[in-house]
């Protein structure tokens, strides 16, 4: 699997990316090491335990990154996660949460697969 | 040496992003959110070129960090681009008010971000030569033009033949009696003129001596009336020199040069020259400049005449006796007599014009910083100035001072509590920094903060005593503490500010009264009273516990006073007490009532009989030539209940019981003693036995005793 076409599978916008980082090289490192970014457990962990303040700065982190890797869907979800919780709990949350949830593994199986083809 | 960049930004993936950006130009430092940012702040401080700043990061987020970067400065030597998703337009403008250079949102072009950094390290570092480069040609420009004037000046004292000195003891002399009126607001219309001009102006009052001759100039003698009336005229030819300048004719400088040569030789009473103006009509700059003049040739020599002292010339000038002044401009001269003379020693070992460098640099910083001030900035500014204060009048009481902060963890100290201390003047998470660690244990700090977190914000001081080390010795201190608490319902505890008394040797001096205020003085026991009230505390503690009191005293005592005297007596009841301490046990209390009667209190387990036993049997003994044995009386809590003048009561009794039955024994309290007389005369009050002062010895409290012995004896 190329870098363009995980980009497809994870529906982000791999022309942007190439065209703000510049080379493949460094985007396809980062892309890999967004497998081991602790920030989606801590955003599962901070709702289990109804702390919402770390939850915004979890889904926060995850939308930045996101942002910088132009990982377009996630990107999305996450942003709407981190607007609803900037004022506390919300009954969209559960809902939002989800969307994350599924968006976040579509990402990360795309990325495996990259990690074990290239 | 590459320079520093510091990344503060939560995210680890951001992070090396940007590292992964600059690292190959410049060294990296990271930071995982502001409170560590702060830290890496304060350790490298200007030797970082660059923050690049995250807004959303736990315990402390970019904004905090940016009021503390403003709090210390940092802020105006090392630039900060924040980088942040949250680019709603009151976040941009905030964290421009707080100072940064440049905001950059999220999603971020790699090229642009490294161009970015570049071009602000490069303008900053631009921006401080400049400042520097500013200064430099301003002193020089200020430098030369004074030089120019004072070398014309000088020009005409040369042919003078005077000392190259007067020019500049005129500029000083002027400056001096401007200064002083002006500061004391002696002329309140003087308040606008503008001293360095006038200063400057001085050193040209003479110049009109240019076109006298020789002859006349440096003559020794006294001169005929028409030579002085050719001399006169060095005024009018000054003023026409300078009226007749081909430019420059409205420059304020002019004028006042103007002003000064033509009218330096007027007198207060119109009785000068060139033109007779009286009083004040004499613009105050000539006349200023003409006390100077007659102060200067005064304490000068010249071909005529020899210097005169200071005092004598300022003596000569107050009395009228080289011209008239206008008595204000006089006093001021008294005034400042003092300074005078030490100013024109001093300076005449420097004539150069005193220009200030450093001076020079602040207007040309100001210059840069001249902006309209935003509403955070002059927030910031009165925050600056509150701080200022605070740390002033903290710096003047001796004391320290600190401030804490819940979120993030960190305590501020003011320089010279710090100092004090051994402790950095910001401490981060407090609780684990060694140097905090290393003044008191941490059981010590929770104690306090326990104390301070159930304050209430109606009540919010706490007082707290605590030993803490300092320089390797233990000192008692006292820390008086506010808690803050925010204005939300319900309120949070958000810190803490308060002072560190050391209140050790107070404290040592108070434990040493409070020895002496419960402790018998001839035997070192407990005295009655203390003993009272520690039995009643150990009873209230242990309400179910099994306790017994016991009061005993020594048998023909009077006999010991009465054979070998008091000095003897005391002797043998400081033995008593060394016998009783090593008989009880260490949870026991012993005190000595008054005159010979003891008193120990004692828990039990099952039997007290074996231990009351015991040590009836251990202060049996002899000392010298004096038998000791003792009459002893118990009372428990078990029969009598845990009321302490009651069980103090029946142990009387029971002693009471023992000396009718012979002394020499001990007995429990019971029933039948119900109305024995006691032997200490009164259960509490000691001052009773006043009454009966005439059969009272010298051992205090034997009268009663005596009563039973004779009773004892029927």
């Amino acid at each position: 699997m190329t870098l363009k076409e995980c980009y497809a599978a994870l529906e982000g916008d791999y022309d942007s990316v190439i065209g703000r980082l510049r080379t493949e090289r460094m985007v396809q490192k980062f892309v890999l090491k967004f497998l081991n970014d602790k920030s989606f457990d801590l955003l599962v962990t901070s709702l289990d335990e109804k702390n919402y303040e770390e939850a915004f700065r979890a889904a926060h982190t995850i939308k930045g990154v996101c942002q910088n890797l132009s990982f377009t869907k996630l990107y999305e979800s996450s942003n709407n996660l981190t607007e609803v919780l900037r004022s506390d709990y919300s009954p969209e949350v559960e809902g939002l949460f989800e969307q994350v949830k599924a968006d976040y593994q579509q990402t990360v199986d795309a990325i495996q697969v990259l990690q074990a083809t290239s | 040496m590459k320079q520093k960049i510091l990344i503060a930004d939560d995210s680890e993936m951001n992070r090396s992003i940007l590292a992964d950006m600059l690292g190959d130009e410049y060294e990296i430092l990271e930071a995982e959110d502001g409170v560590e940012a702060v830290g890496i702040l304060q350790k490298y401080e200007t030797s970082i070129s660059l923050l690049l700043l995250d807004i959303v990061m736990p315990n402390m987020d970019g904004f905090e960090v940016l009021i503390m970067m403003n709090k210390h400065k940092w802020i105006d030597e090392i630039p900060v681009i924040m980088i942040s998703s949250e680019s709603a337009p009151a976040h941009v403008e905030r964290a421009y008010g707080l100072g940064i250079a440049d905001f950059i949102s999220r999603p971020f072009d790699a090229l642009i971000v490294h161009r970015r950094v570049v071009n602000t390290i490069l303008l900053y570092a631009k921006q401080k030569k400049l400042v520097g480069l500013v200064a430099d040609q301003m002193y020089q420009k200020e430098r030369q033009a004074s030089m120019m004037v004072d070398i014309l000046g000088h020009i005409v004292e040369f042919r003078n033949g005077e000392s190259g000195r007067h020019v500049f003891h005129i500029r000083k002399l002027t400056e001096l009696l401007l200064e002083y009126m002006i500061h004391h607001n002696i002329r309140p219309d003087l308040a606008d003129l503008d001293v360095s001009l006038i200063c400057t102006a001085s050193a040209l009052h003479d110049i009109g001596k240019i076109v006298i001759p020789d002859e006349v100039l440096n003559k020794p003698g006294r001169l005929t009336d028409e030579e002085f009336t050719i001399m006169k005229n060095h005024t009018l030819v000054g003023a026409k020199m300078l009226n007749e300048l081909p430019f420059y004719q409205d420059e304020p400088l002019i004028r006042a040069a103007y002003e000064i040569c033509r009218w330096h030789h007027e007198r207060y009473d119109g009785r000068g020259y060139p033109d007779g103006l009286k009083g004040d009509e004499i613009p105050i700059s000539a006349q200023i400049v003409a006390l100077a003049d007659v102060y200067d040739a005064l304490t000068s020599e010249r071909v005529y005449k020899k210097a005169y002292s200071h005092e004598k010339s300022i003596q000569m000038i107050v009395n009228g006796e080289c011209g008239q002044f206008n008595p204000v401009l006089l006093d001021c001269l008294v005034d400042i007599a003092d300074t005078l003379e030490k100013e024109m020693h001093d300076n005449d070992e420097n004539t150069e014009p005193h220009i200030n460098k450093d001076e020079m640099r602040n207007v040309a910083e100001e210059m840069f910083n001249r902006e309209e001030l935003t509403a955070s900035e002059r927030t910031l500014q009165l925050l600056e100035l509150e701080r200022m204060k605070y740390s002033f009048f903290a710096d003047m009481s001796e004391e320290v001072q600190f401030e804490y902060t819940v979120s993030p963890p960190m305590v501020m100290l003011f320089a010279l509590g710090a100092k004090k201390l051994g402790l950095n003047e910001i401490i981060l998470d407090p609780l684990k920094d060694e140097t905090v660690l290393a003044m008191s244990g941490p059981e010590g700090y929770k104690a306090l903060s326990d104390a301070l977190r159930s304050t209430t914000p109606e009540q919010p001081i706490v007082k707290h005593d605590q030993e803490i080390w300092i320089d390797g010795e233990k000192r008692w201190m006292r820390i008086i503490a506010r808690a803050m608490w925010s204005q939300e319902e319900p309120p949070r505890y958000t810190g803490t500010i308060g002072k560190v008394i050391d209140i050790h040797d107070d404290r040592v001096k108070l434990d040493t009264l409070r020895q002496m205020a419960s402790h018998d003085a001839l035997t070192g026991l407990f005295n009655r009273r203390y003993a009272e009230s520690r039995i009643k505390e150990r009873m209230e503690a242990r309400p179910d516990g099994r306790f017994a009191l016991v009061i005993f005293d020594l048998d023909h005592f009077k006999d010991a006073n009465d054979n070998y005297g008091h000095i003897f007596g005391d002797q043998v009841l400081s033995f008593m007490a060394e016998k009783l301490r090593l008989c009880i046990r260490g949870g026991d209390i012993a005190a000595r009532v008054g005159g010979d009667e003891f008193l120990i209190f004692l828990e039990y387990k099952l039997d007290v009989e074996t231990v009351i036993q015991r040590i009836f049997d251990s202060l049996i003994g002899q000392y010298e030539d004096f038998r000791i044995s003792v009459s002893m009386g118990i009372a428990k809590t078990q029969e009598i209940g845990t009321e302490y003048e009651e069980l103090f009561h029946a142990a009387d009794q029971a002693l009471y019981t023992v000396k009718r039955s012979g002394r020499g024994r001990y007995c429990f309290y019971d029933e039948s003693m119900r109305d024995m007389l006691s032997v200490i005369s009164s259960i509490d009050n000691d001052d009773d036995e006043e009454t009966d002062s005439d059969k009272e010895t010298d051992n205090n409290g034997k009268a009663a005793e005596d009563e039973a012995d004779k009773e004892g004896e029927q």
